[in-house]
C-alpha cells in the first residue's frame, strides 16, 4: 500500500510501511506541538522537548481514563528549532490520518495515537450500550479542529455507510458521529427470543451503524489472538 | 458471487460480494463486518447433513469445536469481510467436482456448493490429539477460501515429497501420504525439533505455511501464566 502524505493538514506528516507495520512521521516547525499517547514515539530530532502530563484538567483525564487510553498525554514541542518525531504504534498495523473540521470521531480504545492543536479529546461514557458489550465498546470522543491520528492491529479498510452496516466490535476502529450506533447481538443468532446460537456463533457482539459516514475497521483483532493463544498456557500443577 | 482479497500478505482479508439469494459457509468467528441485508444461521455442519447442535457440542468440547455459520444475503448487493485470527494471508481456490483436504484452522469460508467434511480422520485421530489438529474434507463445485500463518507457496508434488504437519495448509486428494518421523530415529526427530512429517506421495498439489502455528504457540505459552 502507498505511502499516505498530508496535503490539508496543518503539521507535514508522512504514513510510510502501511499495511503491516505502518509509522507516522511529522515534521514540526519551531514552536509548533504535537499530542500522543505514552510510549508511542519511536524516534525524534534534538531539537524536540517531551513533556509527559495530564492534558485538560482532572475531568478530561479522567473521560479519557474510562475510554481505556492512559490518563497522561505527551506533549512535543519544537523547542529548539524545526525537527520531526516519529511515532509507532504498540500492535503491528495500519494508521490513518482524518482532518477534524469542527465535527466529531469516535475511537475504538487504544486506537488513538496522535492529535495536533485544535483536538479535544475526550471519553465517552456509554452508559447501556458500553456496558452490554464488556470490553467491545468503550470509546474515545475526538472534536474541534485539528488532525488526529489513530491506529489499528492489522490493515484498515474504510467503509463508505450510506444506509446500514453490521461490524463485530472488536474490529471497530473508528467512525463519524454522523452515523447512529447501536450494539447488539446479531439478527439469527437469537431463536425463539433466546440465544440459541449467539455462544456457538463465535461472532459476539456487533455494532449495527446507521445513516450516512464512514466507519474504519481492522482485518485483525487482539481478542481472538489471546484466544488462540490460550490453549498454550502452563497449566498450574496442582 | 464476486471476491476481492485485500491488505496482502500479513494482515489479509477477504471481501466477498453476494447477490440476493447468495450464500457462503464460513468458518464461525471470522465475520469482521457486513451489510445489514444478509442473515446468519449457525450449524454444526453442512446443512442437509447430520449433525445438530448436540454433537457439534460433543465435538467442541472434545476438543474439535466445528461451528458453521451460513451467512444469506436477503437483499442485492451485499458485502461481507472475513479475516482469521493470526496474521497471514488468504488463498481463493476455485473447486470443480474436486476435493481438497483442508487443515482444520486454516478453512475460512467456502461456496455452498461444497460439502464441508469434519469427520475425516485420514491422518489417524491418536496421532494428532496432541497437536490439536484436525482437517477438513472439502469437495464439491465452488470457491473455497484458506488462510494461512504467514506466508502461503504451493509445491507441485510429482514423485515423493516431504512436509512438517504444521506447515500443511491443504493438499489435493490425489495424493497419498504416510506420517513418518523427518530423521533417521525417532528420538533425534524430535531432538531436532521436526517432530512428525508428512510424506506425500504421487502427483497433486500441496500447499504449504511459512509458520507453523503450533510451533509459535508453544514458543509463547511457556512466558504467560499458567491457568
Amino acid at each position: 500500500m502507498a505511502t499516505v502524505e498530508s496535503m490539508t493538514s496543518d503539521v507535514p506528516f508522512e504514513i510510510t510501511q502501511r499495511p503491516d507495520f505502518a509509522l507516522l512521521t511529522v515534521q514540526l516547525e519551531q514552536g509548533q506541538k504535537i499530542y500522543s499517547e505514552p510510549s508511542v514515539m519511536a524516534s525524534m530530532s534534538p531539537t524536540i522537548l517531551m513533556k509527559a502530563g495530564m492534558k485538560g484538567g482532572f475531568k478530561k483525564t479522567l473521560g479519557r481514563m474510562l475510554g481505556g487510553e492512559s490518563l497522561i498525554i505527551n506533549t512535543f514541542t519544537a523547542q529548539d528549532g524545526p525537527g520531526e518525531v516519529v511515532f509507532a504504534p504498540g500492535t503491528p498495523g495500519d494508521l490513518v490520518h482524518y482532518h477534524l473540521d469542527n465535527n466529531t470521531l469516535y475511537m475504538q480504545r487504544g486506537a488513538f495515537l496522535s492529535y495536533t492543536d485544535g483536538v479535544d479529546l475526550t471519553g465517552k461514557w456509554q452508559g447501556a450500550k458500553g456496558f452490554f458489550s464488556g470490553e467491545g465498546l468503550v470509546l474515545l470522543k475526538a472534536s474541534g479542529n485539528g488532525d488526529i491520528f489513530f491506529n489499528s492491529y492489522g490493515a484498515i479498510l474504510e467503509i463508505d455507510v450510506t444506509n446500514e452496516y453490521i461490524v463485530d466490535t472488536s474490529y471497530i476502529v473508528a467512525f463519524e458521529d454522523t452515523l447512529d450506533y447501536r450494539v447488539t447481538i446479531l439478527e439469527g443468532m437469537k431463536l425463539g427470543g433466546k440465544l440459541k446460537s449467539f455462544f456457538f456463533g463465535g461472532e459476539g457482539l456487533v455494532c449495527k451503524f446507521s445513516g450516512q459516514g464512514k466507519i474504519w475497521i481492522q482485518t485483525r483483532a487482539v481478542n481472538p489472538f489471546l484466544s488462540w493463544v490460550y490453549p498454550f498456557r502452563p497449566t498450574k500443577n496442582n | 458471487m464476486r471476491h476481492e482479497i485485500m491488505a496482502r500478505p500479513a494482515a489479509t482479508v477477504l471481501k466477498v460480494n453476494l447477490d440476493q439469494g447468495e450464500s457462503l459457509t464460513c468458518e464461525v468467528g471470522a465475520m469482521i463486518a457486513m451489510s445489514s441485508g444478509i442473515t446468519v444461521e449457525t450449524t454444526s455442519r453442512q446443512r442437509g447433513g447430520s449433525g445438530g447442535i448436540m454433537k457439534g457440542l460433543k465435538r467442541m468440547f472434545s476438543g474439535e469445536s466445528f461451528f458453521l455459520n451460513h451467512f444469506t444475503a436477503q437483499q442485492p448487493n451485499q458485502t461481507i469481510y472475513l479475516g482469521p485470527s493470526l496474521m497471514g494471508d488468504v488463498m481463493s481456490h476455485p473447486l470443480d467436482s474436486a476435493t481438497l483436504i483442508v487443515q482444520g484452522s486454516s478453512w475460512l469460508a467456502s461456496d455452498p456448493g461444497i460439502v464441508i467434511d469434519t469427520s475425516w480422520q485420514g491422518f489417524g485421530k491418536a496421532l494428532f490429539s496432541g497437536e490439536s489438529m484436525f482437517w477438513v474434507k472439502c469437495s464439491g463445485t465452488g470457491n473455497l477460501f484458506v488462510n494461512s500463518f504467514g506466508a502461503i507457496y504451493e509445491v507441485d508434488v510429482n514423485g515423493h515429497y516431504t512436509v512438517d504437519t504444521g506447515h500443511i495448509v491443504a493438499f489435493e486428494d490425489s495424493l497419498t501420504f504416510k506420517i513418518g518421523k523427518a530423521g533417521q530415529s525417532l528420538i533425534g526427530s524430535f531432538l531436532g525439533g521436526e517432530g512428525l512429517v508428512c510424506k506425500f506421495e504421487g502427483q497433486g498439489k500441496l500447499f504449504c505455511q511459512s509458520h507453523n502455528p503450533p510451533s509459535f504457540g508453544k514458543l509463547l505459552g511457556p512466558k504467560l501464566r499458567p491457568r
